[in-house]
């Protein structure tokens, strides 16, 4: 008797923390559900009061989320835009190029990526803080021949270009002139603007198939003309010149079009997934057997890149053959929506 | 004795001349006097296109009606909302402008609008009126993950509590949380005056420019940010991703005052809480939807009613912003004095030669023939902008994508109106013209060596700049 009392008072207590187990339960998931004003963590709301884990901040001042933007299918062959200021001088491997800087000067902050013409900024130099009472800047920038929207083939047709479209807020200094810069065919012309007291300086080379421009402007000209000195200094590749600089030597051959149908021996159009309407101008190097071996991407969305990574790894070409060896070529090709500007002077196209 | 004196005298001298040199430049600051801005365009003004007028008095009123969330009137505000009007935050220096000197949004708790809400920290009495946004979505311990971008609008308040919002109860974004991950970023209203001039210059005209513009030494290539649908150049909104003012309108209807419309036709709620950034929630609890009892869309059209008042609210407004005509230039005020006009002139010139005008175009072109009214044909269109986008820096970058433009690329800032603006960048972060012209030089910034040439100018002629830029 005793024994059985003891077991129904054990279903007893059994059955009551069922009951109010069940009944916490219940009002918790009540809760739950009845509660819509309760924070949830996650999406865009968050009490932030884990305290375990470090919070994550967003990096202050950093381009996290980027559009069409530069990239490459490999981080050790040089890039146009990869130069950068160092020891006192700018260095480029690309262009193999080094400017070292006047004293006094640097570069603040880095220019833009690549833009989808093919435009780079290269450098943009000032003088420094502790050095203001000196006035001017320099910018060192290229243009890719290939995606050039101007009706300009070389350095010396670019600056006469700019010449003959110069803005009516200046007055020509000095028509487009040929020179030497450290030892280099450089093409020369000045300008001023009489309102605002500034002139230009424009030096003009070819390297890679790409324009490389050195622009110096200030109010002083006697600082223009020790800036203009100070670049003897530049160290330049052999093939710089007003219009020799088409690679070779120790880098690819450039040749503008060479993707076009009578090199190439087979192709794959990249598979986009999604409509884009900016134009992709993509630099690749062709090996001696004719394959993709490099692809540079001046401007294009990750998606963009990707498909046309995928295509151009099954293009063949012929190889390029300079007195019977075959070599390395480096071409250029518009993929997306070609510009323009671009279209109008038959740019190459992807889309042919 | 002597020696002592002529001494302090010299460093007295050479302490007013830098403290000359420090305050060499101001700006003038928003200019008061009327210049007019705010009427229709003047083909408008005499009913060139029989109704035009009528329509744009129709649409300049809704643009000002205050929204209820339901019952007698206009209705359909929210469950989420950045404000009731779009006179609220399009005001200055009149309506259609942007954002006034006293921020209505400062004033919601203490006077219904959003009685259970808090004001959010960055909304203040004088500041800009804003709208937020949270480049990516948290995680759940309220990091920022930086791997799920986010960048959709987070409106501030909501209908909770309101007598005309039955038992709908929301939560604020979580704004305080936002601050301490660094991960929001604002928006001010865009002026709107001359947007119909703006519409109906042809893509053609300004493919034209940007392939003139890259002929410059000053490191500048913008391009264009594209409607998704047809592929053709969009140009409203801070980084040109709205095609039309009928979409600008009906976009902002939906998600600044969240009332659906024949644009926009479904209640928007906020992006994580539709499931964005994997928080799992599936939109508004029903008790939040139909607030206004009518039915969706909340904004449509009214066949029963002749004229202008036929239309839905979201073509009144477009069609009201699509008739104003643009801002017109003005004196300048500097200290109590007019600035001469040979300093404006100057200025104008000097904006020119250094390379401001190279985004900032005086005259993108003229517009093509309007169906509409006489004003929009073949009419110059003085904005000053170019209409692309351009990369602005890491000084500017707000990380969020928009259409095809990055979260360091804007649309360059049309310049007319800017005289009488208050608030300056995209997110009203300066009233200064000087700290807005400095913002342009940052890492990645187009805009570093115009800069940098501004920088190169004598005091007297960076002041006559400032005296221009505050004429337009």
């Amino acid at each position: 008797m005793v024994r059985r009392r003891g077991r129904v008072m054990r279903w007893v207590f059994r059955f009551l923390v069922i009951l109010v187990g069940g009944g916490v339960l219940s009002y918790a998931l009540g809760q739950d559900s009845t509660s819509k004003n309760a924070v949830r963590n996650g999406g865009d709301f968050s009490t932030a009061a884990d305290g375990a884990t470090p919070l994550v901040k967003v990096p202050e001042g950093v381009i996290l989320v980027k559009g069409a933007w530069s990239s490459a299918s490999d981080s050790v062959t040089p890039l146009p835009e990869g130069g950068s200021v160092s020891g006192n001088a700018y260095q480029n491997d690309y262009f193999k190029l080094r400017y070292p800087l006047p004293a006094g000067w640097g570069q603040q902050y880095e220019g833009p990526p690549p833009s989808d013409s093919g435009r780079y900024v290269l450098a943009q130099l000032r003088p420094e803080e502790r050095n203001r009472g000196i006035r001017g800047n320099i910018l060192i920038t290229a243009q890719d021949l290939f995606f050039t929207p101007l009706p300009a083939a070389d350095a010396l047709q670019t600056l006469t270009f700019v010449k003959d479209n110069l803005e009516s807020d200046y007055k020509l200094e000095q028509l487009p002139t040929q020179t030497k810069i450290a030892g280099r065919s450089f093409g020369f012309m000045a300008y001023w603007s009489p309102v605002a007291q500034l002139h230009w300086y424009l030096l003009e080379t070819e390297i890679r198939c790409h324009t490389v421009e050195m622009v110096i402007s200030s109010q002083d000209t006697k600082l223009l003309e020790s800036l203009l000195l100070g670049l003897d200094k530049t160290t330049l590749p052999d093939e710089a010149g007003l219009s020799s600089g088409k690679g070779g030597g120790s880098v690819p051959v450039c040749v503008k079009d060479y993707a076009s149908s009578r090199n190439v021996i087979s192709r794959v159009d990249p598979v986009f997934a999604e409509t884009k309407y900016n134009p992709v101008p993509v630099r690749i190097i062709i090996d001696k057997q004719g394959r993709v071996k490099h692809i540079h991407f001046l401007s294009a969305f990750d998606s963009q890149t990707k498909a046309i990574s995928d295509a151009l790894g099954q293009w063949r070409f012929k190889p390029y053959v300079v007195g019977g060896q075959a070599v390395e070529v480096e071409t250029g090709i518009m993929f997306g929506r070609v510009g323009s500007a671009a279209a109008a002077r038959g740019q190459p196209s992807a889309i042919e | 004795m002597l020696k002592k004196a002529a001494v302090m005298s010299a460093l007295a001298i050479a302490v007013l001349c830098l403290s000359a040199i420090s305050d060499a430049q101001t700006d003038p600051g928003v200019q008061s006097g009327s210049r007019g801005t705010g009427a229709a365009l003047s083909s408008v003004q005499s009913d060139d296109n029989a109704g035009i007028l009528a329509m744009f008095n129709d649409g300049q009123s809704r643009f000002q009606e205050v929204e209820s969330v339901s019952g007698a009137g206009d209705t359909g505000l929210g469950p989420r909302f950045n404000s009731n009007s779009c006179s609220s935050c399009h005001a200055q220096p009149a309506v259609g402008g942007s954002g006034a000197a006293n921020n209505p949004q400062a004033t919601f708790i203490s006077t219904g609008v959003a009685p259970k809400d808090s004001t959010p920290y960055f909304v203040t009495p004088t500041g800009p009126t804003v709208e937020a946004r949270f480049p990516f979505y948290f995680n759940r311990n309220g990091s920022a993950n930086l791997n799920a971008p986010n960048g959709g609008v987070e409106d501030l308040f909501t209908v909770t509590g309101r007598p005309d919002a039955g038992s709908c109860s929301l939560t604020q974004p979580s704004f305080s949380a936002a601050r301490a991950a660094n991960n929001i970023i604002f928006r001010i209203p865009t002026a709107t005056f001359g947007s119909g001039l703006i519409e109906n210059i042809d893509d053609s005209t300004l493919l034209s420019n940007q392939a003139k513009n890259l002929n410059n030494r000053l490191g500048i290539s913008g391009t264009f940010n594209h409607n998704g649908n047809d592929g053709t150049i969009s140009r409203f909104g801070w980084k040109a991703q709205n095609k039309s003012l009928h979409i600008f309108s009906g976009e902002a209807y939906n998600v600044e005052m969240g009332i659906s419309n024949l644009l926009f036709t479904q209640d928007r709620p906020l992006p994580g809480e539709e499931g964005g950034g994997g928080s799992g929630q599936t939109g508004f609890p029903s008790n939040c939807l139909n607030l206004s009892g009518k039915g969706y869309p909340e904004d449509t059209m009214n066949p029963g009613q002749s004229g202008p008042g036929v239309l839905d609210d979201a073509s009144a407004f477009a069609n009201f912003m699509r008739t104003l005509a643009p801002p017109a230039t003005g004196p300048v005020v500097l200290n109590g004095s007019t600035v001469p006009t040979s300093s404006i002139s100057n200025g104008a010139a000097l904006f020119s030669s250094i390379g401001c005008a190279a985004c900032h175009n005086p005259t993108p072109g003229t517009t093509q023939k309007s169906n509409i009214t006489g004003s929009l044909s073949n009419a110059a269109v003085n904005a000053y902008s170019d209409l692309e986008i351009h990369h602005m820096g890491s000084g500017l970058t707000d990380n969020v994508a928009q259409g095809g433009a990055g979260g360091d690329q804007f649309r360059t800032a049309p310049l007319w109106g800017l005289g009488q603006r208050i608030f300056l960048l995209h997110d009203g972060r300066t009233t200064s013209l000087i700290t807005a012209i400095r913002a342009h030089n940052s890492r990645g910034s187009e805009a570093s060596t115009v800069e940098g040439n501004y920088q190169n100018l004598s005091p007297s002629q960076q002041q006559d700049l400032l005296n221009f830029l505050r004429s337009l």
